[in-house]
């Protein structure tokens, strides 16, 4: 055998076993992260985390930041899905191939990994600012501002499945439709949604879990609140702005509850994510 | 009562050999090709017409301008004209909603819209008319009747439709069709995904459906085309090569280009 | 019959229903094409606020702000080339380290994993880029950076660095130029740009190497075929045919993970110590753009507030120009798959 051979085997042996090296890398961190939060997470899990507010502090739980990240997300997702939605079928039903249609498309795939924070002052400026001036002062961060900032992140998301999901319709649904005088816009609620119905959902299921964990833009907009509030105009907590407050406190105790919140956060997180992939692989085997 | 109430269509009654389609130099252009070249033809009412041909030479493409479904893609362009019922569908004044009452079309792969059986069929008159429950249930019934579905599905018509059998969808698309009570049926390869059971049921249909349909029907099998159809148009390269009775296509082709297609020496 | 009654006034009925769906028609695309919009007025607005919000602090500085290095709230004088410094860098480390492991993960699942392996080791690497980035910043703060602080710090300035404990300059220090500055540091904690920028790595790795395996996977079979009937190693295979096809996508895919590290907040707010002062070190505290506001802002007022929106609305312009980039790049293998 000659050099040149030997040479060229033990170069892809190492690269062979560089790859699977960094793949082992990979996993390891994930389960290193993974396995930390279910430690620490159980350990501080505790009974009065769903029954007290944070006000008690080390004492307390983190009950009006579950319900505050319940409404808060639950604006958000109610703001962008309708929106998504819409939006998503203009670029895949009135606008594929069209200039605008592609500069939107194009642009919504910039917004889906826009910094957060950015989008946090942006509903800053256009809510809490004005409501600001218009209450003469009393800085009025809401709920409400809030589930906007994560509407905001959302939207992209939504849009964005919509969009494949009904580009995959065959379009001989479509031709099908029209044959029989349908008009477009009938064909497209009644029936190309419906078809592409469980991909859609799977996209607003992404986009919660996206939201979920978001923390960046809820500290300038929903801002926190250690007693429970349920009014959308008052200030809000939530499980990441409590996680992020805690975990920069100097007490042990708080950051046992920090990573109570943090597991609670991440097997939602994780758990909506395994619910769409389900959604999403059922489908797939019922369109082939 | 499913026959009277077919029988009392308002369809001009004509000797059988009136055109009920006129076609007259017909072009047809997608992003600058020419896919049709000025094709010109009568088609006589309520017989079986149909257009065979290697594939690419448009007769698809033919079949897609007599109810205008191409016009759902930028680009694509008519010219000529052709005439239903002495009226020029390609007259951008002709409504869409006119034309695709009178023109049903069904497709190469069975189309159910993702409801249930009974949806399927009655979506498409619940746009163009307004009848009460009970009509509606008539009228459903009778196009499944029509279409040789009713035995089959009359027990399971609040079941989702894309549980049915590929030759099932076929017969429930080709009954949404009929559900309008068109006066011209378009066939677009309609057993090319069907088994052989499922093709011979689809065209024993067909024969029944010509006594109250204008039927226009697009094959690669030149079998069928023989056993169906009345008439036979061939196609090559977007051209009407020729145009004339089954029987004398098949046996005495007046063309050389029509006879090496049929003897199966190209295409 | 029914049918009979409508027969006579067909006509009528029609050309009414024809008018009544135009109308209709025209309605929904309205509505549609507003929704669309709002997806451009979002971005249009996030930088038209930032940069509204910003005016004071430009106004006031000038071009001073993007090169002075001073963060000053009690004087009123702002500059941003901390927070900026410390963002790039962040992100540069993460990229390093990013790279060539999601390359490895991307050829690993793509050419080597026996089958029944690809797809659940896909999807736990996707796993990872599920997790919200406040858990990696709390997990890189209680464990990681603690871990650093034991295990790898101490290695590192007292064989790289110019600041050792015990005195002694290691070889690597006095001959090798910047390498010293890059690992010296008398801070006695974890937090540091180094922290940061690793975290930041582990975070983009899942978004990187699951653009990559996607991208390799549109290589034509008979293209790889060709290369392997030739007597081509799986390594060859995979540097010298698919990435070369796919390199213009792969870019795309690394320049996708910078976008993310850029404007990323919570992971690395917790882990980069929050200085506002520049360090040649990479075992010191830095601050980025993102950590600088999430840490400033609810308290600040007046100019510091505007400086802060001005800091926002630069990370902005700078995120968005390098994921126009990374979608240019993106779009070019989609365009020639398409072909």
């Amino acid at each position: 055998m000659s050099a040149l051979y030997l040479r060229r085997r033990v170069t892809n042996a190492a690269a062979m076993t560089l790859s699977m090296l960094a793949t082992l890398v990979g996993l390891a961190f994930l389960a290193w992260i993974l396995w930390e939060t279910l430690r620490q997470g159980i350990g501080a899990l505790d009974l009065k985390l769903f029954t007290k507010v944070t006000a008690y502090g080390e004492d307390g739980g983190l009950l009006n930041s579950m319900v505050g990240s319940l409404v808060i997300n639950f604006i958000g997702i109610g703001i962008a899905t309708p929106i998504g939605v819409l939006a998503g079928t203009w670029l895949a039903e009135y606008a594929n191939r069209t200039k605008l249609g592609e500069s939107i498309r194009f642009l919504n795939d910039i917004l889906l990994s826009a910094p957060s924070i950015v989008m946090g002052l942006f509903v800053y400026t256009i809510i809490v600012l004005p409501s600001t001036a218009l209450t003469h002062g009393s800085t009025t961060f809401s709920g409400f501002a809030g589930g906007v900032a994560l509407a905001l992140i959302a939207l992209p998301v939504i849009v964005r499945t919509t969009d494949e999901m009904l580009r995959l319709v065959p379009s001989t649904l479509r031709e099908a439709a029209l044959s029989l005088g349908v008009p477009q816009w009938k064909l497209t609620l009644q029936i190309l949604i419906r078809a592409a119905r469980s991909g859609i959902i799977t996209g607003v299921l992404l986009a919660l879990a996206r939201i979920s964990g978001e923390t960046a833009p809820l500290l300038f907009t929903a801002f926190g609140n250690n007693y429970m509030a349920w009014n959308p105009m008052d200030k809000m907590s939530s499980l990441p702005q409590i996680i992020y407050q805690y975990a920069n406190d100097p007490g042990e105790a708080m950051h046992a509850l920090a990573w109570a919140g943090a597991f609670v956060v991440t097997m939602f997180v994780l758990l909506l994510s395994l619910v769409s992939r389900l959604i999403l692989s059922r489908t797939k085997v019922s369109h082939d | 009562m499913t026959d009277s109430a077919l029988a009392t269509n308002p369809a001009p009654v004509a000797a059988a050999a009136a055109p009920k389609l006129v076609v007259r130099d017909l072009h047809f252009y997608y992003n600058g090709f020419h896919a049709l070249k000025g094709i010109s033809m009568d088609i006589p009412e309520k017989q079986v017409t149909a257009i065979i041909g290697p594939s690419g030479c448009g007769k698809s493409t033919l079949l897609r301008v007599f109810n205008r479904i191409y016009a759902i893609y930028p680009k694509l362009e008519a010219k000529g004209s052709i005439e239903l019922d002495g009226a020029n569908i390609l007259d951008p004044g002709y409504s869409l909603n006119r034309l695709r009452s009178k023109v049903g079309m069904v497709f190469q792969k069975p189309v159910p819209f993702p409801m249930t059986i009974f949806e399927n069929v009655a979506y498409g008159i619940r746009h163009h008319e307004k009848l009460s429950k009970t009509d509606m249930e008539g009228r459903v019934e009778q196009a499944l009747r029509s279409a040789a579905l009713w035995d089959e599905v009359k027990d399971k018509l609040k079941q989702n439709a894309l549980g049915l059998s590929g030759g099932q969808q076929q017969r429930l698309c080709i009954a949404r069709a009929i559900a309008l009570r068109p006066e011209v049926l378009l066939l677009d390869e309609p057993t090319s995904a069907l088994d052989p059971i499922a093709t011979s049921r689809i065209e024993q249909l067909v024969e029944e459906l010509k006594s109250q349909f204008t039927i226009v029907m697009v094959t690669h099998n030149m079998q069928q085309a023989a056993r169906v159809s009345d008439l036979t148009a061939f196609m090559y390269l977007g051209e009407l090569i020729e145009f004339d009775q089954t029987e004398k296509i098949f046996t005495k082709p007046g063309k050389k280009q029509t006879e090496d297609y049929i003897t199966g020496r190209f295409g | 019959m029914p049918a009979t009654e409508t027969a006579i006034p067909a006509t009528d009925i029609l050309e009414q229903r024809s008018r009544r769906d135009a109308r209709h028609e025209r309605l929904f695309r309205w509505l549609l094409l507003g929704c669309a919009l709002i997806v451009l007025a979002s971005l249009l607005g996030a930088a038209g606020a930032t940069l509204w919000g910003g005016r004071d602090a430009f106004g006031t500085f000038g071009w001073r702000f993007l090169v002075s290095s001073e963060w000053d709230p009690g004087n009123e004088v702002y500059g941003a080339l901390v927070p900026v410094y410390g963002t790039v860098i962040t992100s540069f480390i993460a990229l390093l380290i990013a790279v060539p492991i999601s390359f490895g993960i991307a050829v690993y699942l793509s050419e080597v994993a026996p089958t029944w392996l690809r797809t659940p080791v896909a999807s736990a690497i996707e796993l990872l880029a599920g997790i919200p980035s406040i858990i990696y910043g709390m997990w890189g703060l209680f464990i990681f950076a603690p871990f650093f602080a034991d295990h790898i710090k101490p290695w590192l300035t007292s064989n790289l660095g110019n600041k050792p404990d015990d005195g002694k300059l290691s070889w690597v220090a006095e001959h090798v130029p910047f390498v010293g500055k890059l690992f010296g540091s008398d801070y006695p904690f974890g937090a540091s740009i180094l922290v940061a920028g690793i975290v930041l790595a582990i975070m983009i790795i899942p978004f990187i190497s699951s653009v990559m395996r996607e991208v390799f996977q549109t290589v034509p079979t008979r293209l790889k075929e060709s290369a392997y009937a030739l007597g081509s190693s799986t390594w060859e295979v995979s540097w010298d045919i698919v990435l070369p096809y796919t390199r213009s996508a792969v870019i795309g895919g690394i320049f996708l993970g910078l976008g993310r590290a850029l404007g990323e907040t919570m992971a690395v707010t917790f882990v980069l110590g929050n200085a506002m002062h520049l360090s040649a070190s990479l075992l010191d505290p830095g601050a980025s753009i993102a950590s600088t506001i999430a840490n400033q802002f609810s308290e600040a007022v007046g100019l510091q507030k505007s400086a802060l929106m001005a800091l926002a609305f630069l990370l902005f312009v700078v995120t968005f120009i390098v994921l126009l980039i990374a979608r240019l790049m993106l779009r070019r293998l989609a365009s020639k798959e398409g072909r």
